[in-house]
């Protein structure tokens, strides 16, 4: 008798320090999430967790995003927590399917231990790698992100409230078309029927427009930038003559010389490491030999060479810093990192100085000259 | 009658042709359940067969529907029409107009050929009661421009069919 009591005893002090254990781990999902993670009960634990990819601090980059609903079971951490996803934005049935077979089962790959912040800490690693939009563009029907990576990528952008995306052309054509429809009004009659209503009018006019997918209101500062865009693209297209100058100057400014140098010296490390981008610890000696690179690029340095020199000398040291160079060209590889978004917002932006960069001074013959010495 | 107002139609944009194309290839590879696409080499005017849906009052019944492209096609909706003999419906007047909202206000450029055809079979199935609209005759007298309803049947009638 005496020895069955303690036994009893013994089992609700294991079963106490269990639930301890538990509420310890909620604790650690609240101090990790923050302001993310809704605990709506701590035993057995059941909380709301907004993720959003990891890769997007910035939220033109950010193209997904979930709400988990994550519930234990009283048996829990014997038996794996329920997951579902409660809200999402950017993934369609199938990718939402997808993300939740991956947790499912890294749940029961962690089970019988505890896991709550393991299994967010993959669920938001899984969503970050699924970070890009998906399938055609509701307008032209053509693809986002073309499969055969051969054909062109058009520019595309999403709207802030539903991440709906879209080819930056086409919703802008879309945009300009109400925009005129609005100003014709309903005085023309011929093609009065695509005009929007009166409700729709009176929104336009207070800068709100709907998401040609699912009609949610999206202000329209949220096109601004790709107006910009769109409108850069055909004048680059249209080659407008004042244009023209303005991009020679700027091409040809010494800050832009400057960037394509850097540009090369990192493209000539990742030459030489054979596409490696993690730059080799013995090249403590960086700066002398970048020098060879004066000596062969006299074309631009003519009037600038006291600023070049500098430049040089300044140049090597945040090449041979490791984070500077993985990051920048961590930018243009194009496998491993699946955050399209970033990598085409970046090639965008430095579409003019890279592909011109190459032109002028012909970056690989230098490079077998510097290997000589 | 529609003949004649798509005779002077514009000719499709070049935007507006590589979309339908692009449609056409769908709809070939997945086409909307209860509809068969008439082969023509005429992309501005599909004429589509419609099966009723089994259990509703159309079932076995076929009806063809034409879909006329604007030149500014997906900007502007295309004009949907049923050819004769036209369903009886509450929103399909004799003429073969058709009042439902997405062909009209509601349009959005993100719709398609195959999800306007999905909508009209879902006015289609959901009709408990085969008959006219009430205005039927006036409309078909007054109807002139060979266009399906739009703010002449003074909105009352239109359906919301959101899809």
């Amino acid at each position: 008798m005496h020895v069955i009591v303690i036994g009893v005893v013994s089992l609700i002090t294991m079963e106490n320090e269990e639930e301890e254990e538990v509420i310890g781990e909620v604790e650690a999902m609240k101090s990790v999430y923050e302001s993310d993670c809704i605990i709506l009960r701590s035993i057995p634990p059941h909380f709301h967790l907004s993720l959003k990819p990891r890769t997007a601090d910035v939220q033109s980059h950010q193209f997904v995003e979930v709400v988990l609903d994550v519930q234990a079971t009283p048996q829990y951490p014997k038996e794996p927590p329920s997951v579902a996803l409660l809200d999402c934005k950017g993934l369609d049935q199938q990718r939402q399917n997808y993300l939740l077979n991956h947790i499912k089962t890294k749940a029961n790959e962690l089970s019988p231990g505890l896991m709550l912040v393991a299994l967010c800490e993959e669920a938001a690693e899984k969503l970050s790698a699924m970070n890009h939009p998906d399938g055609d563009c509701p307008l032209c029907l053509f693809p986002l992100v073309p499969e055969d990576h051969q054909s062109e990528t058009l520019p595309f952008m999403k709207l802030m409230s539903c991440f709906h995306c879209f080819h930056s052309e086409c919703i802008i054509r879309w945009w300009n078309w109400l925009q005129s429809s609005k100003q014709t009004g309903s005085a023309t009659s011929n093609n009065a029927a695509a005009h929007p209503n009166h409700g729709n009018s009176e929104k336009l006019e207070e800068g709100v427009g709907n998401c040609p997918v699912c009609r949610k209101p999206f202000h329209a500062k949220d096109l601004d930038h790709v107006l910009d865009l769109v409108g850069s693209h055909s004048s680059r297209v249209s080659l407008n003559n004042d244009e023209v100058n303005n991009d020679e100057i700027i091409l040809q400014s010494e800050h832009e010389i400057i960037r394509k140098q850097r540009f090369e010296a990192i493209l000539c490390l990742q030459t030489e490491n054979n596409g490696l981008i993690e730059p080799k610890k013995d090249l403590v000696i960086l700066p002398g030999m970048y020098l060879p690179q004066q000596v062969t690029a006299p074309e631009s340095t003519l009037t600038k060479e006291p600023d070049e020199i500098e430049q040089h000398e300044r140049d090597p040291p945040a090449v041979g810093s490791g984070k500077h160079v993985s990051g920048t060209s961590n930018g243009s590889s194009s496998s491993g990192n699946r955050n399209f978004g970033a990598r085409r917002n970046r090639g965008r932006s430095d579409h003019h100085s890279s592909s011109t960069a190459r032109h002028p001074r012909k970056p690989v013959q230098q490079w077998v000259r510097r290997d000589n010495p | 009658m529609t003949s004649s107002s798509a005779a002077s139609r514009k000719n499709l944009s070049k935007i507006a042709c590589n979309r339908l194309q692009k449609e056409l290839v769908e709809w070939q590879v997945n086409p909307p359940a209860g509809f068969k696409h008439k082969v023509t080499d005429n992309l501005q005017r599909w004429v589509i067969e419609v099966a009723g849906a089994p259990g509703t009052l159309y079932s076995n019944e076929t009806y063809q529907l034409q879909v006329d492209f604007p030149e500014n096609y997906p900007m502007e909706a295309p004009q949907v029409i049923f050819l004769h003999p036209a369903p009886l419906h509450p929103h399909i007047y004799s003429n073969g107009h058709i009042c439902l909202d997405i062909l009209y206000d509601s349009w959005s450029p993100a719709m398609t050929v195959s999800s306007i055809c999905i909508s009209i079979l879902s006015m289609l199935s959901s009709s408990t009661v085969k008959q006219r609209p009430e205005d039927n005759d006036r409309y078909v007298k007054n109807c002139r421009n060979g266009r399906s309803p739009r703010r002449q049947g003074g909105g009352s009638m239109m359906t919301k069919y959101d899809n």
